[in-house]
């Protein structure tokens, strides 16, 4: 690993370089909302933020992807659809990082897919440590820190009047090809303000998720009225699940006009009736208690199972957003205490 | 300022007929400034019951809501009441269901708050954005006196409560059955500043406004699964075949989506603005309503969700009624 040093002075030099090369994606505020966009300046970046709104996952999987293009009728005509732009997200905290790790079991177990393995592998994430954790922030809940550089390429810490640059593999390395300039070698005070950053960020991270055995149980408390109790006050609207770094089902359809035509992938959300609907009109899935335990386990149950790895980071959007204060912490926390 | 210990009485009194099958209100969320609707299938659960101006939720979704899975053999339905606790504008929600006839009037207890206006969870969670752990809301004449780890401020009504409670014409419920504390009169006015204001604005603004709007639209439906007054067993959004909303998210489809939202909701919305508080994308669907509410105000004369009693206005014709606007 490599340890830099860029001045702050420095960082809109840097960036002017990244986005000669690269498409760069950064936080931007919208509206009073932040949100990762394109910029083609560094000024229209916003890094005073703790998580934007909508998560960075949809750089890599979009919310609509077009597979391919068709033109309808008898002599079809099918175009397949550009998926070799470099992109840079630059920015992304090191929990929507490791959404994205945790993403990659998905798209590449027995079915490897194409156009997210192929924006993935075009893709750097460089990394902001995020030195303000919210209320609803738990990463720390899954050994993880906020300014840990496990799954970025590039990872920069606030340090003061620089950033503590952490270069994590090949791929940083390339990026950063040709622009030494911006940087210098960091010296070990610097790494040691960047530890004590690093545990100024833990310390305030002030909620917790018990999630010690948590798959084991969810084994044992499927039927338990525990669900129904939590599930009662759903509304069953997507915001958890659409929100959600590391939620990743999609529905695929063939939308088309008389003339053209494209078969798009967008995301669904197991909250919706329609997501178990069969053909026949039996939905397994029928009442809201069988949908919000599968979102609980789906994350804490199914995907350890299958890849050794709980599906949440701890970003604790789905927290924020709730409309009626569905809280994940409190439910999963709760869930290892129920009696089976 | 709300009598809990009257509010848990009547919920307590509520929930023990033998005719009610539970209370829905709210209790202490799980951090910071939330709260969160509550049930109470017994007596003793009506301990956890309160009410602030942190009880932001229009619990009369939750009847809508109502799952009704296949019964099994011998098995019959529950028809016990649902208790209901709300606040003014929670209210009339209740009351244009029973006038579209989605809810019979004898299938719920209403108990009523004489409301003073809640707190937009936004604004004060952009107040006091640190990790909070202990909070206390009190309401003191046109002030909110906010304890926040022990410190203590009193703060302008103006600057936390949402656009519909500065004008809320009808505070206290406009049907109850049981009403917790004394009937509140409103001097308040609604003016639709923010349509009157946007009215002015030139069509190509107007565009450029809502389609940077629209274009944020993630399509979760939260504006619709809060809102009391959808509750069509299927939403057309959700229908397969046809399919009349394409499930692609861009401006062309979230546009579609929003305009069809609002225009279902015309002469129906009673303005409890769940649907902008749930979005998570903060787009101001209130807007939308509030311009259509004012234009059936202006043609029509009619309100929606004030009298049980009254025909619902898209089910209702007046010899009288203006017609200058069909071509």
């Amino acid at each position: 690993m490599d340890k830099l040093l860029l001045s702050k002075n420095d960082l809109s030099k840097f960036i002017n370089e990244l986005i000669k090369k690269n498409k760069v994606f950064a936080p931007v505020e919208s509206n009073g909302t932040i949100i990762f966009e394109q910029i083609t300046k560094p000024a229209e970046m916003n890094l005073d933020f703790c998580k934007s709104q909508y998560p960075p996952k949809a750089l890599i999987f979009n919310q609509t992807e077009t597979l391919f293009k068709f033109t309808p009728g008898t002599k079809a005509k099918i175009e397949s659809v550009e998926l070799d732009e470099k992109k840079v997200i630059f920015g992304i905290r090191p929990c929507d990082a490791k959404s994205i790790a945790i993403l990659d079991h998905a798209f590449k177990g027995d079915y490897k897919d194409p156009y997210f393995l192929k924006k993935r592998e075009n893709t750097v994430l460089v990394g902001l440590s995020c030195n303000k954790p919210e209320i609803n922030c738990f990463c720390t809940s899954f050994d993880d820190t906020p300014a840990s550089s496990k799954y970025l390429d590039i990872l920069l810490t606030d340090i003061g009047d620089s950033y503590f640059v952490e270069v994590t593999n090949e791929k940083g390395k390339q990026l950063t090809k040709g622009m030494r300039q911006f940087f210098k070698t960091a010296k070990e005070s610097d790494e040691k303000k960047k530890k004590e950053i690093e545990k100024k960020a833990i310390d305030m991270i002030s909620r917790h998720q018990k999630t010690n055995g948590i798959t084991e149980k969810l084994d044992k408390i499927f039927e338990n009225p525990f669900w129904k109790d939590i599930a009662f006050k759903c509304v069953g609207c997507g915001t958890c699940t659409y929100l959600c770094p590391t939620c990743h089902c999609f529905d695929i359809q063939d939308e088309s006009t008389l003339t053209k035509g494209a078969r798009v992938r967008v995301w669904d959300t197991c909250m919706n009736p329609e997501y178990t609907l069969h053909a026949s009109g039996y939905n397994p899935r029928p009442a809201r208690t069988n949908r919000v335990r599968n979102r609980i386990y789906h994350k804490y149950n199914y995907y350890p199972k299958n890849y050794d790895v709980i599906a949440c980071v701890g970003c604790g959007r789905c927290i924020d957003l709730c409309p009626v204060n569905i809280d994940i912490i409190d439910v999963v926390t709760r869930a290892g205490e129920v009696k089976p | 300022m709300v009598d809990e210990k009257q509010l848990k009485d009547a919920v307590k009194k509520t929930v023990s007929r033998d005719d009610v099958k539970y209370v829905v209100g709210y209790e202490k969320g799980t951090y910071g400034f939330q709260t969160t609707p509550c049930f109470a299938y017994k007596p003793e659960d009506s301990e956890k019951f309160i009410f602030s101006p942190l009880c932001v939720q229009n619990l009369s979704v939750f009847p809508m809501l109502e799952e009704k899975p296949p019964l099994r053999k011998g098995e019959e339905a529950d028809m016990r009441k649902i208790g209901v606790v709300v606040k003014g504008c929670d209210s009339r929600a209740i009351v244009q269901i029973i006038q579209e006839k989605g809810l019979d009037r004898d299938k719920v207890v209403i108990i009523g708050i004489p409301c003073t206006g809640v707190i937009d969870p936004k604004k004060i969670k952009a107040k006091f954005p640190g990790h909070i752990k202990k909070i206390e809301v009190k309401d003191e004449d046109d002030k909110f006196v906010v304890t926040v780890d022990g410190k203590t401020q009193k703060i302008a009504k103006d600057e936390l409560i949402p656009d519909k409670c500065r004008t809320c014409e009808y505070p206290t419920p406009v049907l109850y059955d049981i009403l917790i504390g004394k009937e509140i009169k409103s001097n308040k006015k609604e003016d639709y500043k923010k349509v009157n204001d946007f009215e002015k604005k030139s069509l190509k603004d107007k565009w450029e406004y809502w389609e940077k709007q629209f274009d944020k639209c993630i399509r979760c439906y939260a504006c619709r699964n809060s809102c009391p007054l959808c509750y069509c067993k299927e939403c057309m959004v959700d229908q397969l075949n046809p399919q009349w909303v394409r499930r692609s998210v861009n401006l062309s489809e979230n546009t579609a989506w929003n305009l069809l939202r609002a225009f279902h909701l015309a002469g129906r919305c009673i303005g409890c603005g769940q649907c902008e508080r749930a979005c998570p994308m903060d787009i101001p669907l209130m807007e939308l309503n509030k311009k259509i509410e004012k234009e059936i105000k202006d043609m029509f004369e009619y309100e929606a969700g004030v009298n049980a009693e009254e025909k619902p206005l898209l089910a209702m014709f007046k010899p009288d009624d203006p017609e200058d606007f069909i071509l």
